[in-house]
């Protein structure tokens, strides 16, 4: 699962390409209103890039303590933490995607 | 600014440190209820008690928990008369701990309730969270 978690940093990564080299070129170039909406404060990439890196921080704390916790270095009380904590990130993230994928298909639908 | 519902069960968890404390103790208690003292006359173990007191969380945002003092109870020793024993005085006196094992029941039991009720702090917190990501899925 160590290694399954370094993937994610691909996640990250996705998410910073898009926003940097992919989205904001095509933004400036064919929609003019798009960067001024976009300078005030953050934008979605950044929110997603944020949630990716808590995702895979607290993915790998709960990793971490559960082996601790196997050696007996850390207690149940902080194992369990640790874990539900990641649970409950991954939930959120499983959740946000759903919606992204829901609004992909959303405009795949649309009639041209 | 930190999220209030993860802040409480930051707190919840402090709570529940501080009742395995004190559950620590009162195991202590109750295993050393007969130990003597080490020679004739000596002193036998003290029953310790232990106290907390709030504390600034200031990565929780919030009044915490935490331990205030480990002591021991001054309270005299039951004087037992059992002249066989190593620590036995003179007279055949031997000082007992003063560790009343019905008292560390009670307060075992209480630090067992305290418990259950940071538990339950931390489910709720848990299934408000739940129930906040579950509005992305409608």
């Amino acid at each position: 699962m160590i290694e399954a978690l370094t993937s994610l940093a691909a996640f990250d990564r996705a998410a910073g390409i898009t926003r940097t080299e992919a989205a904001a070129p095509l933004a400036r170039a064919s929609f003019p209103v798009m960067p001024a909406a976009s300078t005030g404060g953050t934008d979605f990439g950044d929110v997603m890039a944020q949630l990716a890196t808590g995702l895979r921080t607290s993915l790998r704390t709960g990793e971490a303590t559960a082996i601790s916790g196997i050696q007996g270095k850390a207690t149940t009380q902080q194992v369990v933490e640790a874990v539900m904590d990641a649970e409950q990130s991954l939930q959120t993230a499983i959740a946000v995607r759903d919606k992204v994928v829901a609004a992909y298909l959303e405009l795949s639908r649309m009639p041209i | 600014m930190i999220d209030p519902l993860s802040a409480s069960t930051r707190l919840a968890s402090a709570g529940l440190e501080a009742q395995s404390l004190r559950l620590r103790i009162a195991a202590e208690n109750v295993a050393n209820a007969q130990s003597v003292g080490d020679g004739p006359g000596a002193d036998p173990y003290a029953r310790k008690t232990v106290t907390f007191r709030a504390a600034m969380d200031r990565a929780a945002g919030g009044t915490s928990v935490a331990l205030q003092k480990i002591g021991t109870d001054d309270a005299p020793f039951r004087i037992e008369r059992d002249p066989g024993n190593p620590a036995a005085d003179a007279e055949g006196n031997v000082k007992m701990p003063n560790v009343n094992v019905l008292m560390e029941m009670a307060d075992i039991r209480e630090a067992n309730r305290s418990f259950e009720a940071n538990v339950q702090v931390i489910k709720q917190a848990r299934a408000m969270v739940a129930s906040v990501i579950d509005l992305l899925r409608t």
